[in-house]
């Protein structure tokens, strides 16, 4: 023990002979830090000493270290009582209280070198009688990938901080970790010997005084020991990064264009049942039944399930649900302020927007054209996918909230300038309802139909009767549909042809496999370029097509060919897409981000649906309803608009974050279809849903916490416990190991840094 | 006079059967056992004996044998393990552990030197060699004795003030092979001599560790507590020959045994049969006149410092003789008692019988000339005794 | 494979105190004490009395007088576990207490230095439930190769890898026909827990072997413990097995000889870098391994899974 009270440094130059003492936590190279000053001193020619206080630490664990600088030789052994400089490894072990042995014996002036994440304006007051110096080198440590996740090796990059706050040039450094082979950590070093901030203490301040050693206290005998002592280290002060439960994003809920908080209503299907499923979903879909039958199910496209054992059927639970729930639900109470709405079209994004602002409790007056509510999904799809009184029962759901809704008013421009007038707000959801035409010679031949105006007339009842080769041009669920509605009305042989491959067909997959199951032939890569016949069209000409350059889409631009052939076919049906009313939005008005503006001036008059966004199913134009009836009563109440983004890439659960062992190899159920050859001569329904609600337990439930235990199960220290309707993790105990949430099977847990401490 | 012709191995195996038996109304008795020449007709003997409730585990080396005891003890049975030599090298590490977790097993030891190169005879060498492992030591000099220190051994190592292992040590072939009368008491008066081991600190179904880490601080409290414990032994051992008198109606022999040393101008200090092998040259050296005097070491840990100083109080001429050698330093009886004797008296170490040599009184008497002989002592002295 | 949800854990309702303690001295993520927890939760309400010889789970007991197993416990010598069991036990018959002995020992006081008193225990068929966690080194020293340690792992005496291959331990215990010999998974905890009830339950030698990753000397993260053991079952590398009265071998988790998954346990680890040992490399000798465990296990040798 040095005698010679050296502490009132003034610079960081330093004193001989110097004592240093290092603290740290097993793992974090307290020792080897002590080893690396000692290896600086030595380059400059002094005489060194260090050494380690050894014993059975582990990972964690508070240990010290020891080094001793002099111009003459060394020769005590002891440890260091009265450091003139103290390296703290991590902040988190000084004390709270007195009493500590961290700071015992430094003296005023003294160098206190911290680990901080916290910089040194949180030490200002508290340790004024040192020089403090502080860097976090636990964060650079970790930029340079020293150690792991949990145990970050910060021993380097310290001592790298330390060569700074006591003047030593940077080749020292170097030179030093060069003798000890640490060379790869000098980035870590130097960036640190860069970042490190010290101030001067304050003069006339006092240190601490050194601890008086306690009298030791009895020990009890071995022979006499007979009691039950739990060890209870404070093992949670060891820790560097915490676990947490946090819900993240499943693909499939991201994927959803409604909106649907698919994971937790297919899991509250399997812990709460129907109703508790349906809670959910109608809070952002009204229409159920029919999505769970004519929803191309993205949700189950983005599944991680998919490439496990196939993806959950979400669409099936989801018909499930609705086909459960009560025919008509209550009628919803007004707000104390209720707005009034005028909603234009019965679509599902007019429904969709019509029931989010009646179950708001405003007023809405929901307008139709037709002679029914549902749109396209009245018109155009056949009723063997969507029969009509399943589409009736969602409808009567919307409507039973209060929604005053009148068929066969058609509103053209003026009639929305009128509706403006009258209403807090208007919105625009009517719909694609004009065909695309097709720009080729003999296109108004007789025979070659609308493939939409076909459906529709079918849908009402018509059976208008085919014969012979009906040739469908499209690739969409429209030209599927009709295509197998063609069969049903009595074609002998059905073609579709489209221009681009099978794999980039817009219909739902499932339903081209079950066309084709039906006998309908499939033509890719073609496109009519002529029809020919004598009144009737008898033949059509087909080019064939090939990709071309990628288009904003990133789909590759279909190329016609100079190659053609002809198709003999007895009629033509047309499903190439749609386009709007141009005559709905008031004449001078613009259209700018779904707002109708009257000039510069934004009006309370909104686009939904498919004339708002294009994008063609009923769960896109569900989802732009919700939404855009939002923004439109936040506008109204001069609210901010509420956003609604998606979630960050890194909050997704993604195949990566799943833990496929956990689960059982289980393979979807199937749904119960009518065999090909019964069903495609009627207009039954193909598809009869699932047998049961099984399928909801294949639910990997990512990103949501199912209460599995596997965290309390897995937990190495056992600190993992049943709380509430969740768990706690005993911070007084847990290490931070992240076992629980590596083992989690579905990443409702993370690892958070836990710097707060330092 | 009554008694069976048997050898000091068998009175060990005997006593230590008596023992084990005595203990049936407790945890019983449990002994882990490896032969080596020449402790082996003892283990032998041993694996014969019927217990009611007691086990003998023939294990694959002394140093299980010594784990044996130490779980067993540590379960709270009376335990018994005998070895010789090599034996007790390799048992070493467990010898140790059995102390420092303070637990009263009782070891018979056969002594005999190490190897190789191989040696079968008496030699001290392989016992002192543990020395220092926290066990009481005692040297017995005839099988009687041998017989009766292994029941006192249990009695002293059981007594909650002390709670240490015993290790009694008589020397191969000398005493282990040579047979003479010895009286061996029934089990009734051995259950009226030993009660029932309890053992304070036995492992029951409290969460405890036995032999967790010892910090330094702890470390050098426990050593403490220890060495208390050994300071404590003659003293209880002092009662146990009463207790031993009472029950079996002889004494045990104390702890140092003068023989005709109060007037004696000279003393030979000595361990073991060579104690005994004395005492007829100091016979027979009174008959020549001269005033010769033995002293007989039993009692090697804890040392009987006090004991010895009180009988070197006045004597100038001392010999210690060891059958056993420091290799660089000289015996080790003598390194540890020249301290003892009074300022300015020779105490000459001699080094005698060392690897089975046959040590006669002549050499004793010889012994005493040269220290006769002597004005100050000079380094040991090595006799050979010749083949 | 694994559902662990299915698993009763009785850790607070059913046990006064857990075998192992929060607040023990063991690395986080050490694969000694997942291994603990899972043993834990099969001891249930059984009389325990554990034997520990020098290993980090010495260490993991505590300085004196504190412990941080939840059951008596005798720290013994490095070698001599099972001999200090073998008291423990005999001492325990002659009482008709019903404790069971669980010797609890790392590979350096298996493999090595405790094989002479393992295999004399096991020869002896003492009523001992050996239980080695492996975690292939030496990790209380520091990190030294034993001979569990695999061919090509690096330790601090082997720094360019081990160039041996590990000792099968399990075949050794077999041979002796001990009543019960089985390796469990610390990712496999439903078969983990029913192998240390049948054993804890069994009467005579019984052997249990657990992997149990070390972060601290494969150089790993932490979190990937139990993830490691999965790897190590899937690969084949760690056969997950039992063998009753050492004749009738049954494989308890079959695994899919994943080179990925080879792969991944490898490139997880950082001591199989500097050797640079490949799945490629380790490939034949899980093969020749698995004919072996077939042959054992009396079923017609499947063919090659993977090309």
């Amino acid at each position: 023990m040095s005698e010679r009270p050296h502490w009132n440094v003034p610079t960081g130059a330093s004193p001989l002979p110097l004592e240093i003492r290092v603290h740290g936590r097993g793992g974090q190279g307290g020792v080897t830090c002590a080893k690396l000053l000692a290896a600086m001193f030595a380059e400059q020619g002094r005489h060194v000493q260090t050494f380690g206080d050894y014993g059975s630490e582990r990972a964690g664990a508070p240990v010290r270290a020891f080094t001793r600088v002099d111009l003459a030789p060394i020769t005590n052994r002891n440890k260091v009582y009265r450091p003139h400089h103290l390296l703290v490894l991590d902040a988190a072990l000084l004390p709270s209280g007195s009493g500590d042995d961290v700071l015992d014996g430094a003296g005023p002036g003294a160098l206190l070198l911290l680990n901080t994440a916290r910089g040194l304006a949180a030490f200002t007051s508290s340790h004024d009688a040192f020089r403090v110096a502080a860097v976090d080198a636990t964060a650079i440590a970790r930029r340079h990938g020293i150690g792991s996740a949990a145990l970050v090796i910060v021993n380097t990059t310290v001592a790298g901080a330390y060569a700074r706050a006591v003047d030593l040039p940077w080749a020292v450094v170097e030179r030093a970790f060069r003798s000890l082979g640490m060379d790869g950590d000098l980035g870590a070093a130097r960036e640190a010997y860069a970042a490190v901030a010290v101030r001067p203490p304050r003069p006339g301040a006092i240190a601490p005084a050194p601890r008086v050693p306690a009298p030791p206290r009895p020990v009890l005998g071995l022979a006499e020991h007979v009691r039950d002592v739990p060890t209870a280290l404070p093992t949670g002060t060891w820790r560097t990064q915490r676990p947490r439960y946090r819900s993240h994003v499943a693909p499939c809920s991201a994927a959803c264009p409604a909106g649907n908080d698919v994971v937790g209503f297919v899991q509250a299907l399997r812990t709460g049942g129907v109703e508790a499923a349906a809670r959910l979903l109608l809070a952002t879909q009204p229409l159920p039944s029919v999505c769970g039958r004519v929803c191309p199910a993205p949700c189950a496209a983005a599944c991680n399930r998919a490439a496990y054992d196939g993806a959950v059927n979400v669409r099936a639970l989801e018909r499930w649900i609705g086909d459960r729930l009560a025919d008509a639900g209550a009628r919803a109470p007004l707000a104390a302020r209720p707005r009034r709405f005028a909603v234009v079209g019965g679509g599902p994004a007019g429904l969709s927007a019509a029931f989010a602002l009646r179950s708001a409790g405003h007023e809405v007056l929901l307008l139709e054209a037709g002679t029914g509510l549902g749109g396209v999904l009245r018109t155009g799809i056949p009723a063997y996918r969507l029969p009509l009184d399943v589409l009736d029962r969602d409808v009567a759901r919307v409507l039973a909230t209060g929604v005053d809704a009148r068929c066969g008013v058609a509103i053209d421009g003026p009639g929305v300038r009128a509706l403006a007038a009258d209403h807090d707000a208007v919105i625009l959801a009517a719909g694609l309802p004009r065909p695309a035409r097709l720009d080729a010679p003999g296109a108004s031949l007789g025979g070659v139909r609308d493939g939409l105006g076909f459906l529709d007339a079918v849908r009402r009842g018509e059976r208008p009767t085919l014969r012979g080769h009906v040739v469908v041009v499209g690739g969409g669920n429209t030209a599927v549909d009709c295509a197998r509605t063609a069969l049903r009305c009595g074609a002998a042989r059905v073609t579709i042809a489209y221009r681009r491959g099978r794999e980039e067909m817009p219909a739902i997959p499932t339903e081209v496999e079950e066309a084709l199951a039906e006998g309908v032939a499939l033509l890719t890569h073609r496109q009519p370029v002529g029809f020919a016949g004598g009144g009737a069209v008898a033949r059509v000409t087909l080019a064939e097509v090939e990709p071309g350059a990628p288009d904003a889409s990133g789909r590759r631009r279909p190329v016609v060919t100079g190659r053609a052939s002809d198709l003999a076919c007895d009629a033509v049906l047309l499903a190439l897409g749609q386009g709007p009313d141009p005559a709905l939005v008031p004449a001078g008005w613009s259209v700018r981000g779904g707002r109708c503006m009257d000039g510069e001036r934004p009006t309370d008059v909104w686009l939904a649906g498919d004339l708002a966004t294009g994008d063609g199913t009923v769960a896109h134009a569900i989802g732009s309803g919700r939404r855009v009836a939002a923004r439109a009563l936040a506008a109204v109440e001069g609210a901010p608009v509420p956003a609604e983004r998606a979630a960050p890439a890194e909050d997704r659960v993604t195949p990566a974050h799943v833990r496929f062992s956990h689960f059982e190899v289980r393979r979807p159920r199937p749904e119960r279809h009518a065999a090909a050859a019964d069903r495609a001569r009627c207009f039954a329904e193909v598809n009869g849903g699932l047998e049961d609600a099984s399928e909801a337990e294949r639910c990997f439930s990512c990103g949501r916490c199912t209460r599995c235990d596997t965290c309390l199960l897995s937990c190495p220290e056992g600190v993992v416990s049943r709380s509430g309707d969740g768990y706690a993790v005993d911070e007084a105990f847990c290490k931070g190991c992240g076992v629980c949430v590596a083992e989690c099977p579905r990443r409702a847990m993370e690892m958070t840094l836990d710097a707060e401490a330092r | 006079m009554a008694g069976r012709l048997i050898s000091a191995n068998h009175a060990a195996a005997l006593a230590a059967t008596l023992a084990g038996r005595a203990n049936r109304t407790a945890r019983g008795f449990c002994s882990g056992v490896y032969p080596i020449t020449p402790s082996t007709e003892c283990m032998e003997l041993l694996c014969n004996q019927e217990f009611e409730k007691g086990e003998v585990v023939r294990v694959e080396s002394e140093h299980s044998a010594m784990a044996v005891c130490i779980g067993a003890a540590a379960s709270g049975a009376r335990t018994f393990t005998t070895s010789s030599s090599n034996g007790l090298a390799l048992m070493a590490e467990n010898v140790v552990s059995a102390a420092l977790l303070r637990l009263p097993v009782v070891m018979v030891a056969a002594n005999r030197a190490l190897g190789p190169p191989w040696n079968l005879w008496a030699d001290h060498g392989d016992t002192l060699l543990l020395r220092d492992s926290g066990w009481v030591q005692f040297y017995c000099a005839d099988n009687q004795e041998v017989l009766d220190t292994v029941l006192c051994a249990y009695r002293l190592a059981e007594d909650h003030r002390v709670l240490l292992p015993v290790l009694v040590c008589q020397e191969g072939f000398v005493l282990s092979h040579t047979t003479t009368r010895t009286e061996v008491p029934s089990q009734e008066e051995v259950d009226r001599f030993l009660p029932p081991l309890e053992l304070p600190a036995r492992l029951r179904d409290t969460p405890r560790a036995l032999g967790g880490v010892d910090v330094p601080g702890v470390a050098e409290a426990h050593r403490a507590q220890h060495h208390e414990a050994m300071a404590r032994v003659f003293e209880v051992y002092r009662e146990v020959q009463d207790a031993f008198e009472r029950e079996l109606g002889r004494r045990p022999a104390d702890p140092v045994v003068p023989y005709r040393a109060e007037d004696a101008d000279l003393l030979v200090v000595s361990m073991g049969t060579i104690a005994v092998t004395a005492q007829r040259a100091v016979d027979e050296a009174r008959a020549r006149g001269e005033r010769l005097g033995a002293v007989r070491v039993r009692t090697f840990r804890p040392s009987p410092a006090e004991q010895l100083a009180a009988i070197f109080r006045g004597k100038r001429r001392i010999a210690v003789i060891d059958r056993d050698l420091s290799l660089g330093f000289g015996g080790v009886l003598w390194g540890e008692v020249r301290g003892l004797a009074e300022p300015g008296a020779v105490v000459q170490g001699y080094v005698i019988g060392v690897g089975g040599g046959d040590v006669r009184p002549e050499h004793v008497a010889a012994v005493a000339a040269d220290l006769a002989a002597r004005t100050a002592a000079g380094r040991p002295v090595l006799m050979e005794t010749g083949a | 494979m694994s559902e662990p949800s299915t698993v009763a854990g009785p850790s607070a309702e059913t046990r006064p105190t857990p075998l192992l303690r929060p607040g023990n001295s063991n690395c986080g993520g050490c694969g000694m004490s997942s291994a603990l927890q899972l043993f834990g939760r099969a001891v249930e309400h059984r009389r325990l009395q554990l034997v520990v010889p020098a290993s980090c789970a010495a260490v993991t007991a505590g300085p004196f007088p504190t412990t941080s197993f939840g059951v008596p416990t005798v720290l013994t010598t490095f070698g001599a576990a099972a001999a200090v069991a073998t008291g423990l036990s005999r001492v325990a018959r002659l009482n008709g207490d019903g404790t069971r002995v669980v010797c609890w020992a790392g590979d350096g006081g298996t493999y090595d230095i405790g094989m002479a008193s393992l295999s004399a225990a096991a020869e002896r068929d003492e009523d001992v439930l050996y239980v080695c966690y492996d975690n292939e080194i030496y990790g209380n020293t520091g990190g030294q190769r034993s001979s569990a340690t695999p061919a090509g792992a690096s330790t601090t005496n082997t720094p360019a890898g081990k160039p041996e291959e590990k000792k099968d331990l399990l075949a050794i215990m077999a041979a002796h026909r001990v009543r019960y010999a089985a390796s469990f998974s610390i990712a496999h905890p439903q078969d983990a827990i029913r192998k240390v009830r049948r054993a804890l339950d069994a009467t005579g030698f019984r052997f249990l072997h657990a992997l149990s990753p070390c972060p601290t000397g494969w150089k790993s993260e932490p979190a990937l413990g139990i993830e490691l053991v999965r790897l190590a079952v899937r690969s084949g590398l760690y056969p997950v097995v039992e063998i009753v009265e050492g004749r009738k071998l049954v494989v308890n988790v079959e695994p899919d000889f994943s080179r990925e998954a080879l792969e991944l346990y490898l490139s997880l680890q950082q001591r199989f870098q500097r050797s640079g040992i490949t799945a490629e490399r380790l490939a034949p000798a899980i093969a020749r391994r698995w004919r072996e465990l077939r042959a054992a296990s009396g079923r017609i040798l499947p063919a090659e899974r993977e090309a």
